[in-house]
């Protein structure tokens, strides 16, 4: 038991390593930086139809980093996670089209303001709503923890309407254009952006946007000031010799094509298929190689919780009820976030994304396989034991030699059920950004507003996957009972 | 070896309960070596919890229980080395599920150290061929009859070569026709002079191959004797009415 155990730790500690280490290391003359951004967030951040991170945040940092000489590795992730990310010293800095608050200036330090914005809302197209006192009993659709979140916040109780929140700006559109929700607020531009690219909604204050404020680059307070500093500089300088202005007019002026392709690509299937089969393919591989690492190392833990649950001393067991139940009871993103964004500041090391949504699959889908594998070695008749025991059997041969073989060949089907499961939980790591195939589909979105056909696609990809892998567990479970 | 009989089992005053449940009063037992004792007793009154005892299934609450001159009450006793001199046969058979008929005799001694696998398939293959089994060598174990079951488990206990097997109603779970295949085997044993300790409802047979009956009752041994004393002549008042009972049944 002992030996298991240490080989465990030993495997997840050299992963561990090999995760940190694998992070690109800091270049000798150059500082290095990592920045963290929200790739759903056009024209500010978003992928392009070569999947390359463009938007006006993304070309000015580009630029600035070029000017003042350093370098930098993109973390694109949701938008809280971003900033968390940087609270929690994940990463340096970030910039998201994240308006400079108050509130906010208790944990960050922004740079000058380099952009003008405000908020805006929207309606579906042929909407009767015209004016916010007509949202009385409605509901609207936000983006969680943006500052059109918080306006729609600070003016709910006076317009009397109801509020959800989605984690991108595609599906809460969607969910107006839908007409399940009756408006949304957002940043001016960016509404503006997405209705310029074909979304279905009506800007409703084009022209005066409430509450208008700047976007800045931040940084955790107190720390990194070079990397503030930088920014800064580099700033001051594109805006005076007009790059600021190119980048701006580059985005708001251009056509949707430039950045989404051409229509023909974007109105069909196959179009989108075609123009973004390297993403897919790219963001299919990095499901499958989660799916693979997290199945291998949670099936380990599992049987180890498992066989720990039935063991003769009752602390182990102790130890697994307990592991089982935290770990199970505790929502996977949940789990996800803290591993990400809440462990490092304690420990203080940084977890790159993969290593931490390897860990939260090994946590999460290993309790699930320790609960079934225990209840699989219980539901062994008792007699079973009795007599490898009354021939003379250790406790211990008797498990190995008896019991667990059994257990085992009960629990194939829960197996099976458990990988696809695991399969489909990797979805869940999109939210600390790892590009699994749900996030490629998020940003393929964000960029051409095609939800449906982009969803639709995602969906049969995963379809595809499971019925493979549902076929390969079927033909194990055939040759193991022969 | 002298003349005096070898003591095999020597329990002295054993209590043993489960909560408020008083199973086993202050019982003590002797069995000598080749001696057959056939337990007899209403169900309840705590003939398995006895015998499961004898290999520390169970253990007791108070009292001394020595088997082969172990004492098995003691903790520092080695229990494992103990249990491979004692054979057990269940009720309900607990033939390894995941082993073929052989492998199921072959486990333990190859395990233990006992014997090469080789030698434990040679030795496992006569032992088939006395319960008169040789056919089901390789078959899994889910595809023999209760009574096939339950001799292969005889043979199993026996390939540990015990010096004592304890049975604990091993007829009771199988169909009628199938009880006669699985006594004929335990009497061939009985008169081979293994030290048996049986618990079974089979009067006939208890009249057949017991040196001595014991009656259990309530957690106590009422009456112990020759199956004559036992069976023609009972004293305990118990045992005349446990006996009417079992004897129009
Ligand atoms: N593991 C146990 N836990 C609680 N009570 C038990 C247990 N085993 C047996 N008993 C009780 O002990 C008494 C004697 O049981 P047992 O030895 O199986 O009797 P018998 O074999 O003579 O039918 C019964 O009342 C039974 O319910
Ligand atoms: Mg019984």
């Amino acid at each position: 038991m002992k030996k298991v155990l240490m080989t465990l730790v030993t495997a997840v500690a050299a992963f561990l390593a090999f995760g940190v280490a694998s992070q690109k290391p800091a270049s000798a003359s150059e500082p290095h930086y990592i920045i963290a951004t929200d790739a759903t967030y056009a024209p500010f951040d978003f992928q392009d139809k070569n999947n390359k991170y463009v938007g006006i945040d993304q070309d000015i940092l580009a630029t600035i980093a070029k000017r003042e000489g350093f370098t930098y590795e993109l973390k694109p992730m949701s938008f809280n996670a971003a900033t968390q990310a940087v609270a929690s010293d994940q990463a340096d800095g970030v910039i998201a089209g994240m308006s400079i608050t108050d509130a906010r200036r208790q944990v960050f330090d922004f740079s000058t303001p380099y952009y003008r914005s405000g908020i805006g809302w929207a309606t579906a197209k042929d909407s009767k709503i015209k004016s916010l006192s007509d949202l009385k009993g409605k509901t609207v659709a936000l983006k969680t923890g943006t500052a059109g979140a918080q306006y729609a916040e600070s003016i709910q109780s006076k317009y009397g309407f109801k509020i959800t929140y989605f984690s991108d700006s595609d599906t809460s559109y969607r969910d107006v254009i839908n007409g399940n929700t009756a408006a949304t607020f957002g940043d001016l531009p960016v509404l503006q952006y997405a209705v310029k690219n074909g979304t279905e909604l009506k800007v409703q204050n084009p022209k005066d946007p409430f509450n208008a404020g700047d976007y800045g680059f931040a940084v955790k307070k107190g720390a990194n000031a070079a990397l503030l500093a930088a920014f800064d500089k580099g700033f001051a300088a594109i805006k005076k010799d007009g790059t600021y202005d190119k980048i701006v007019n580059k985005y708001l002026d251009a056509k949707a094509s430039t950045f989404t392709g051409s229509a023909s690509d974007n109105n069909s299937v196959f179009g989108i298929l075609r123009s973004n089969s390297s993403a897919f393919w790219t963001g299919l591989k990095e499901t499958l190689y989660l799916t693979i690492v997290g199945i291998i190392l949670a099936t380990i833990w599992g049987l180890l919780l498992g066989v720990m649950g039935v063991a003769k001393s009752k602390f182990l067991r102790g130890l697994s009820t307990t592991i089982i139940y935290i770990f199970r009871g505790m929502p996977m993103m949940v789990l996800a976030f803290f591993i990400y964004i809440g462990l490092p500041g304690v420990i203080g090391v940084k977890i790159p994304a993969f290593t931490a949504g390897v860990l939260t699959l090994i946590l999460n889908e290993g309790a699930y396989t320790g609960a079934f594998v225990r209840g699989g070695f219980n539901s062994v008749d008792g007699g079973q034991m009795e007599a490898a025991r009354s021939l003379g059997l250790s406790h211990s041969k008797a498990m190995r030699k008896v019991i667990i073989p059994q257990g085992l060949k009960l629990m194939i089907p829960s197996f099976i059920n458990q990988f696809i499961i695991t399969l489909k939980d990797t979805s869940i790591l999109s939210a600390i950004g790892i590009l699994e195939l749900t996030q490629t589909g998020t940003l393929i979105v964000t960029r051409n507003s095609q939800g449906f056909r982009v969803w639709a696609i995602i969906a049969v990809i995963y379809l595809i996957v499971i019925t493979l892998l549902t076929w390969l567990s079927n033909w194990v479970e055939k040759r193991t009972r022969a | 070896m002298s003349e005096e009989k070898q003591v095999k089992v020597h329990v002295d005053k054993v209590n043993k309960s489960y909560g408020d449940n008083h199973v086993l009063r202050d019982i003590s037992l002797d069995v000598m070596a080749n001696e057959v004792v056939v337990m007899i007793g209403p169900s309840g009154s705590g003939k398995s919890t006895f015998l499961r005892m004898l290999n520390q299934l169970e253990m007791p609450n108070s009292g001394l229980v020595e088997v082969d001159g172990y004492d098995i009450s003691d903790p520092k006793t080695d229990i494992n080395k103990v249990r491979e001199n004692i054979g057990m046969v269940f009720q309900n058979f607990n033939l390894f599920n995941n082993y073929t008929v052989l492998q199921n005799i072959t486990l333990a001694p190859v395990q233990l150290g006992k014997m090469t696998k080789e030698e434990a398939d040679k030795r496992g293959k006569e032992l088939l061929a006395t319960v008169g089994l040789s056919d089901k060598a390789d078959k899994s174990v889910n595809s023999l009859s209760g009574g096939q079951k339950q001799r292969v488990a005889i043979a199993r206990a026996l390939a540990m070569d015990p010096d004592i097997m304890l049975f604990d109603e091993p007829t009771s779970a199988l169909d009628p026709e199938m009880v006669g295949d699985v006594l004929d085997v335990m009497k061939d044993l009985a008169k081979s002079g293994m030290t048996m300790i049986i618990v079974t409802h089979e009067m006939g047979f208890a009249k057949q191959v017991a040196d001595r009956v014991v009656f259990f009752e309530s957690g106590k041994i009422q009456e112990s004797g020759t199956p004559e004393e036992v069976f023609n002549a009972p004293k305990n008042e118990r045992l005349q009415t446990f006996l009417s009972k079992v004897m129009q049944a």
